[in-house]
């Protein structure tokens, strides 16, 4: 079972259920402490959402199969953050 | 069957599933309710004796109105609630089966067909109820127009439930709607047969 502390995931959802139900659902489940979900873009069918989800620990899996149920398909992760504690992101000269 | 009782009531609290629920049985409490004045004003002069007969005749309406209401919107919502998913399915390019959406547009046919099948019956059997008394309480003509009264009462609720939904004057919508029952009386009358 793979964990980690935070999660940003690129998200593509239908329009129902909403950016809130997404939030709620994801925010309930065991190690979640807190969800935030952005609307990136909508289409005509679809939505692209951001969702960053933080907890101690998450259930990468469990996360996954909840967004699944809800419809959406997880387009990319784009940060995960695992360990003892919350490491951020380091500046480097290419930034 | 109470988990199925709480998607059914889950899926009541959507409001596109209140919408599409509403049209439905309105629409076909109002067929009921026409039918059963066309029925009752019908066997009226056609001269069946006993109110028993009539209200047998209603209840075969009813039977048949409820389960056309049921029977064509689980047909209809069924086409309409694949080819949504089909739309969101081909712009995600993903499969939506066993999803909760799939299971809540589930939940909203059933509540759709359950209620459009409800309309009906009320539509029809509460204007049927005076033939009951028909014999003891009731002559048959007294009967048929308290029948007829029970079918434009329901109507004009429907019209009243529909202004209040719709911010209009829920009198002349009750009154428009009600009128539909005495036209269908009156031509009853006057059309031969």
């Amino acid at each position: 079972m793979v964990t980690a502390r935070r999660l940003v995931l690129d998200l593509l959802k239908p329009h129902e259920p909403d950016v809130v139900t997404f939030a709620d659902a994801v925010a309930g489940l065991d190690g979640v402490d807190g969800v935030n979900v952005v609307l990136v873009e909508t289409d005509k069918e679809v939505q692209t959402v951001k969702m960053t989800v933080e907890g101690d620990p998450i259930r990468v899996d469990t996360v996954y199969e909840t967004l699944e149920d809800l419809g959406a398909a997880v387009h990319s992760i784009d940060e995960a953050v695992c360990g003892e504690r919350v490491v951020e992101q380091s500046d480097t000269p290419q930034d | 069957m109470r988990s199925h009782l709480r998607r059914l009531l889950r899926a009541l609290e959507h409001e596109d599933v209140q919408s599409i629920s509403r049209r439905y049985f309105i629409s076909n409490g109002f067929d009921g309710a026409l039918t059963s004045v066309g029925v009752t004003v019908g066997a009226y002069l056609t001269g069946i004796a006993d109110g028993l007969t009539v209200f047998s005749i209603g209840i075969g309406a009813a039977i048949g109105l409820g389960t056309s209401g049921v029977w064509s919107v689980w047909e209809i919502e069924r086409a309409e609630k694949r080819a949504e998913l089909a739309r969101v399915e081909d712009a995600m390019l993903t499969d939506l089966d066993g999803t909760r959406i799939q299971r809540q547009q589930t939940g909203a046919r059933q509540v759709n067909a359950l209620m459009s099948g409800i309309g009906p019956i009320i539509g029809v059997i509460l204007p049927m109820i005076p033939f009951l008394a028909e014999g003891s309480l009731l002559s048959m003509r007294a009967a048929t127009m308290l029948s007829v009264g029970v079918a434009v009462a329901i109507l004009f609720v429907f019209g009243v439930y529909l202004a209040t939904i719709s911010e209009q004057r829920w009198f002349v919508a009750g009154a428009r709607m009600g009128l539909a029952g005495l036209l269908v009386a009156v031509l009853n009358l006057l059309l031969p047969g």
